[in-house]
């Protein structure tokens, strides 16, 4: 069926997404004084449906898969669909919609929220075609189109002091970041004379190999920044911290993983584990270091946060270091590759939703006026006994118990990097986990078990946001039913890794 | 002809539907939902019926039904283990099931008049119970896996706390709920283990069909095959003993045998409709049923064998002795199902397959008749259970009497009653057997001695209650009872009375009568059944061979039965001579010493207490190693990091130049390394 399609319909995801973001850009220009903030979440909510509609109706059918013929490409290969982009795609639409139905009810005192909303539809879209990129300057110009959209993001409430300061170090960094990820394009380019990801595997590098490595090494600075991992995290907690709970949701969970498809793809198809050997451009250690690193002083750092926002920063940040595992414990011809880093990316879907979650949990306590801190979430579940619930599901899933979905992603990740034979990383992974579970269960903690600190603490709940309890609720369930549904998750993510080596 | 076999499932659902509906609308109905689990435990009786009757046509099954993890190998652990739910129907689940639903269906109906006709309150509660726990039975005895009977057997465990401890305003019955919820649960660990020790040594846990962990066994005893791990290093006869042992002690706890029986007197606590299901065929059967039903894997196992004969030739002495100086009914007949157990431990270690379902069979019948007779009394004596307020019920409550008789002298193993044949087959088994093994003859000797021991307390038990002068007002002017209790133990003893006739081997051997040895037969695969699960398979595979006394085969069966007989007659004599009296008095300070050590169970709930007090000595010990080593560590660990953390914070100073600066050094260390050890700058 799909197939008597033409091949650019293979976009479909990519280009609902623009097309969304277009019309609210265009009724927000018509009419810039109409506070219509529903039907805009109704717009943008519905077009990112659309698009994960498609999304799933083409893994379904199998578009781009190995068995139906393979990859599609197009535009002179510049852009190349297949398994794991339209798997990335259904990770970046969902968390798209949830965020957009969630902002509807915390942006509802907000002077102007139109914007907000094509803001986050143009940033899906760089993020969808950051997935299906086959050409490093798609990539650049994708990656460019995720962050220009996601500074003004962060900055949106822009009488909040903390919201401003955070988009400012933010797009600093960001700047910063970009630079060293464009020459870092450029040194490859210099080295092996092509943009194309497959060329540049199959690209003689006699005597470059330096200038491949430092280009290489470069590149993965990007990289570590899209993904909030260390050295490059500095942005992370601030911004994540100032900005609007939607935005940080959105950040750290479709933004980190769209950092994350240019990892899996760029580094697998133009810098292959052969030629990764035959050039000591030992990338993958690099990522073992970084995963090392990140995890570990995410989760420490997170140990000792009082605000809750905060804290989930800081996880953010130690489940980059896991997904991380997923480029870092590969070797060549190892039995596990594909299985690995199909286990990161069902890792970054499960995330997708627990972390997106918990951070609305939070716009929830900051739409109704708790304060931000482990204390001031104390008692909640009596005012809130749903979404405490599910903000519990969030954290334990989070943590990686069972039976949430969380422990199944995160099982196979540390097994299949077991496997492959990095018991060392899988090793760092669980004590990472023991540390985290300390700091998760806090939350739990607060809302469950200590008292309010004052009879009137929890009287500012006086409000019931339907559209965040939606948004909160549906991720739970989602986080719950993706333990029975994670067998052709992970099968899907496993092929479409497989794919690659 | 429509597969009877289909219907397996709904023998098992319709309680549990009547639990649900117990549970839920019970309030609303009449007798608290009576009739609904009334209703169910009948259809279940009449599918059990029918399936017994499609297994006596020929036919057997064995069929998965559903997966729930690992379908089609693919996918838990590296040995490709499929989690399964499944049914085994067999001749031995057959009767099984019969036996099941035949005893639950008149534990409701007798429940009407022992709980709604005694203005009990909480009754939607207690039929939901009982529904649940008929249920969890029968898929226990349905279960093709040693796993899924695992689950069923802990939903039977529970069910029995709830059940127990139904009165729980009382400060007894929760107290006995606990602790048989505990001391099941002790055996049961080793269970789980043991579970987890045959997937991981065979791969899958069947119990039937050719890639069944039975046949792997033997297969792998026999050096025909293998099996996927052992570890390290273990002879594999010795860890297959391990690992039956390990079952074993799921056994133990559940069919109370020593040193885990401490529980089932203390569970008399519960409404007497409830201990004549516990005895007769859920949770203490559950135990034995488990032995027979993997019966394939024991007998390879020579020591697993001889430890199962002398536990059950022990607790068959050990538990009788205890019976005999008791002065409630119920705790009488709490201690005579242990020792009966003891029996069928016996049986079962001794190689008498069939001579242990059938004392299974027969005990089910008398021993709920026994109960419910029991319930009978407990109602006319206004909830009084001291036998020593009782006598002269005969004349008063005449069907209760002649019917508890029968039980007492099935009990008592008196001819022609149902327990003389069973009993006296596994004597017999036990004899012929260990004739060659010390082991099991000790175990022999042990059940023998038990057999007189067990007519005298049976008897004192009958005469105190029901014979000499009345001896309060109560027993002058009992509380008559209703068709609902007057109905089932009419069938049960009829039952107690001719069950036996299902299995006259002595008769046969004697006068050389063929063919009526239908139990033997029907266990044997004779009209249906599955290969490798028939007593022909276990004999050829058992460790044991028969040696006979003077007189060969035939002489042996005279002088067994004759010797077992006779000493239970003299176990009858005496305690006639004794109480059968008009007023009887105490005789047990005769005793001396003993009486005490015998009131007092051998100090074996003492021992079990010092022994937990013991352990928390040493608990103690490890908690001080825990909190001043291991927490040592922890903390120092946690402090360690959380200064850490503290500096990584630091890290964090919301200076924006301090952050490009921190990443430019992080990315030209990285390059530095990266670049050192791949040779780019040379």
């Amino acid at each position: 069926m799909v197939n008597a399609l033409p091949q650019v319909a293979a976009l479909l995801p990519v280009l609902l997404l623009g097309f969304t973001g277009l019309a609210l850009l265009l009724v927000d220009t018509i009419s810039p004084d109409e506070r219509s903030n529903t039907s805009m979440a109704a717009v943008s909510a519905l077009g990112a449906l659309a698009s994960l509609a498609a999304t799933v109706w083409f893994v379904a059918s199998g578009t781009g898969s190995v068995d139906t013929g393979g990859a599609i490409t197009l535009f002179a290969d510049a852009i190349k669909v297949d398994t794991m982009a339209l798997f990335f795609t259904a990770i970046f639409a969902s968390v798209t919609a949830l965020v957009v139905v969630a902002a509807n009810d915390y942006f509802h005192d907000h002077a102007n929220p139109a914007a907000f909303y094509s803001l986050v539809t143009f940033a899906a879209t760089g993020m969808a075609l950051l997935a299906v990129a086959n050409s490093l300057a798609v990539v650049f110009v994708a990656l460019e189109m995720v962050s220009l959209p996601s500074y003004v993001l962060v900055a949106y409430l822009k009488h909040n002091r903390g919201s401003v300061e955070a988009g400012l170090k933010y797009f600093l960094v960001g700047a910063l970041s970009s630079a060293i990820f464009l020459f870092g394009i450029s040194l490859v380019y210099a080295a092996t004379g092509s943009l194309i990801l497959a060329d540049i595997a199959s690209a003689p590098v006699e005597g470059l190999a330096g200038v491949l490595g430092v280009g290489v090494v470069m590149m993965i600075g990007g990289v570590a920044f899209k993904t909030a991992s260390v050295p490059f995290h500095f942005w992370a907690p601030e911004a994540y911290e100032g900005a609007p709970a939607p935005v940080s949701a959105f950040l750290s969970s479709a933004s980190k993983a769209a950092g994350f498809v240019v990892a899996f793809r760029v580094f697998t198809e133009a810098f292959p584990l052969e030629l990764a050997a035959s050039a000591n451009i030992d990338w993958m250690f690099a990522f073992a270091v970084l995963a090392a690193v990140t995890m570990t002083l995410g989760n420490f750092a997170a140990a000792v946060q009082e605000e809750v926002k905060r804290m989930l920063a800081y996880s953010s940040i130690g489940h980059a270091g896991y997904a991380l595992i997923g480029v870092a414990a590969l070797t060549v011809d190892g039995p596990a590759n594909g299985t690995v880093m199909g286990a990161a990316m069902a890792h970054l879907l499960v995330y997708g939703f627990m972390n997106t979650g918990a951070f609305l949990f939070v716009a929830m306590a900051e739409r109704w006026g708790v304060g931000k801190t482990f204390a001031d979430y104390a008692g909640l579940w009596r005012r809130a006994p749903v979404a405490s619930v599910a903000m519990a599901v969030f954290m334990f899933s989070l943590a990686g118990l069972p039976p949430f979905a969380g422990f199944f992603s995160k099982y196979f990740l540390f097994q299949a990097a077991i496997d492959n034979g990095f018991l060392w990383l899988a090793g760092l992974g669980a004590v990472n986990s023991v540390v985290s579970l300390y700091y998760y269960s806090r939350v739990v903690k607060a809302l469950f078990l200590d008292d309010p600190a004052s009879p009137s603490a929890l009287d500012t709940i006086d409000v019931r946001p339907t559209a965040l309890y939606a948004a909160v609720v549906f991720a739970a369930v989602a986080t719950v039913l993706l333990l029975p549904g994670f067998g052709p998750v992970i099968e899907t993510a496993e092929a479409a890794a497989s794919a690659l080596f | 002809m429509v597969n009877a076999f289909a219907y397996v499932p709904a023998i098992v659902l319709l309680p549990f539907f009547s639990f649900l509906v117990a549970l839920g609308a019970g309030k609303y109905l009449p007798k608290g939902g009576a009739f609904g689990g009334i209703a169910a435990t009948a259809g279940s009786f009449l599918l059990s019926i029918w399936v017994a009757a499609a297994v006596a046509g020929g036919r057997a099954y064995n069929e998965t039904l559903y997966y729930w993890a690992g379908e089609g190998g693919a996918g838990i652990g590296p040995t490709d283990i499929e989690l399964t739910f499944g049914v085994l129907i067999d001749p031995l689940s057959a009767l099984m099931l019969v036996i099941v639903t035949l005893v639950a269906l008149l534990v409701h109906v007798f429940s009407l008049g022992y709980m709604n006709d005694e203005g009990e309150t909480g009754l939607p509660r207690y039929y939901a119970g009982l529904g649940l726990f008929t249920a969890s039975m029968l898929g226990f005895v349905v279960a093709d896996n040693l796993l899924m009977a695992f689950m069923f057997f802990e939903l039977v465990g529970l069910c029995s706390y709830l059940l127990i401890g139904f009165h729980f305003r009382e400060p007894g019955p929760p107290s006995a709920a606990k602790k048989a919820f505990l001391v099941t649960r002790f055996g049961d660990y080793f269970f789980l283990v043991g579970v987890v020790a045959v997937f991981a040594t065979f791969g899958t846990a069947q119990f039937a069909g050719p890639e069944s962990f039975p046949a792997l066994a033997d297969a792998a005893l026999n050096g025909s095959g293998s099996v996927a791990w052992t570890p390290g290093g273990l002879d594999l006869g010795t860890w297959l003993t391990v690992v039956g042992l390990l079952v074993l002690g799921g056994v133990v706890g559940k069919s109370a045998q020593f040193p885990l029986h401490t529980w089932l007197p203390d569970a008399m606590e519960g409404p007497t409709p409830v201990s004549a299901l516990i005895h007769a065929a859920t949770m203490v059967a559950a135990g034995v049923y488990l032995v027979a039903r993997m019966y394939g894997f024991y007998v390879l196992t020579p020591t697993t064998m001889a430890v199962i004969a002398f536990i059950g030739g022990f607790t068959a002495l050990f538990a009788a002795t205890m019976g005999l100086v008791k002065d409630e009914l119920k705790q009488v007949l709490a201690y005579s199902t242990i020792s009966q157990y003891g029996y069928m431990m016996l049986a079962l270690g001794a190689g008498g397959y069939v001579a242990a379902v059938f004392h299974l069979t027969t005990h089910a019948f008398f021993k709920a008749l026994l109960f419910l007779g029991a319930g009978s009394v407990i109602i006319a004596m206004h909830h009084n259970e001291d036998m020593w307020d009782m006598g002269g019920l005969k004349s008063r409550m005449p069907v209760t009497y002649y019917t508890f008789l029968a039980g007492s002298l099935a009990l008592a193993g008196i001819f022609p009653f149902a327990g003389f044949w069973s009993k006296d087959e596994i004597l017999y088994e036990a004899l012929v057997h260990g004739l060659n093994d010390p082991l099991l003859l000790g175990g022999y000797l042990m059940g023998l001695l038990a057999v007189p021991v067990t007519a005298f307390y049976t008897f004192r038990m009958v005469f105190l209650t029901f014979h000499g002068e009345p001896r309060s007002d109560t027993a002058r002017d009992p509380e008559p009872v209703r068709w609902n209790v007057k109905g089932p133990l009419t069938v049960l003893g009829s039952l107690a009375v001719v069950t036996g006739l299902i299995n006259m081997v002595p008769v046969q051997k004697v006068l050389g009568l063929e063919g009526i040895d239908l139990l033997h037969r029907w266990l044997d695969n004779e009209w249906g059944g599955i290969e490798g699960l028939s007593s022909h398979h276990y004999a050829d595979i058992g460790p044991y061979s028969s040696a006979y006394l003077v007189g060969g085969e035939v002489g042996t069966v005279l002088v067994g039965a004759a010797v077992s007989l006779g000493l239970a007659l003299l176990g009858l004599g005496l305690a006639w001579r004794l109480y059968n009296v008009a007023s009887p008095t105490e005789h047990t300070a005769k005793l001396g010493g003993v009486k005490d050590v015998l009131y007092n169970n051998y100090y074996l709930d003492e021992l079990q207490v010092w022994l937990a007090y013991r352990t928390e000595d040493v608990a103690g010990g490890a908690n001080t190693f825990d909190q001043g080593i291991i927490d040592g560590v922890v903390n120092g660990v946690s402090s360690v990091s959380l200064t850490g953390s503290g500096r990584i914070r630091k890290l964090q100073s919301g200076v924006v130049s301090q952050y490009a600066a921190l990443l430019t050094f992080g990315l030209v260390a990285l390059l530095l390394v990266l670049g050192a050890t791949g040779g780019w700058f040379l």
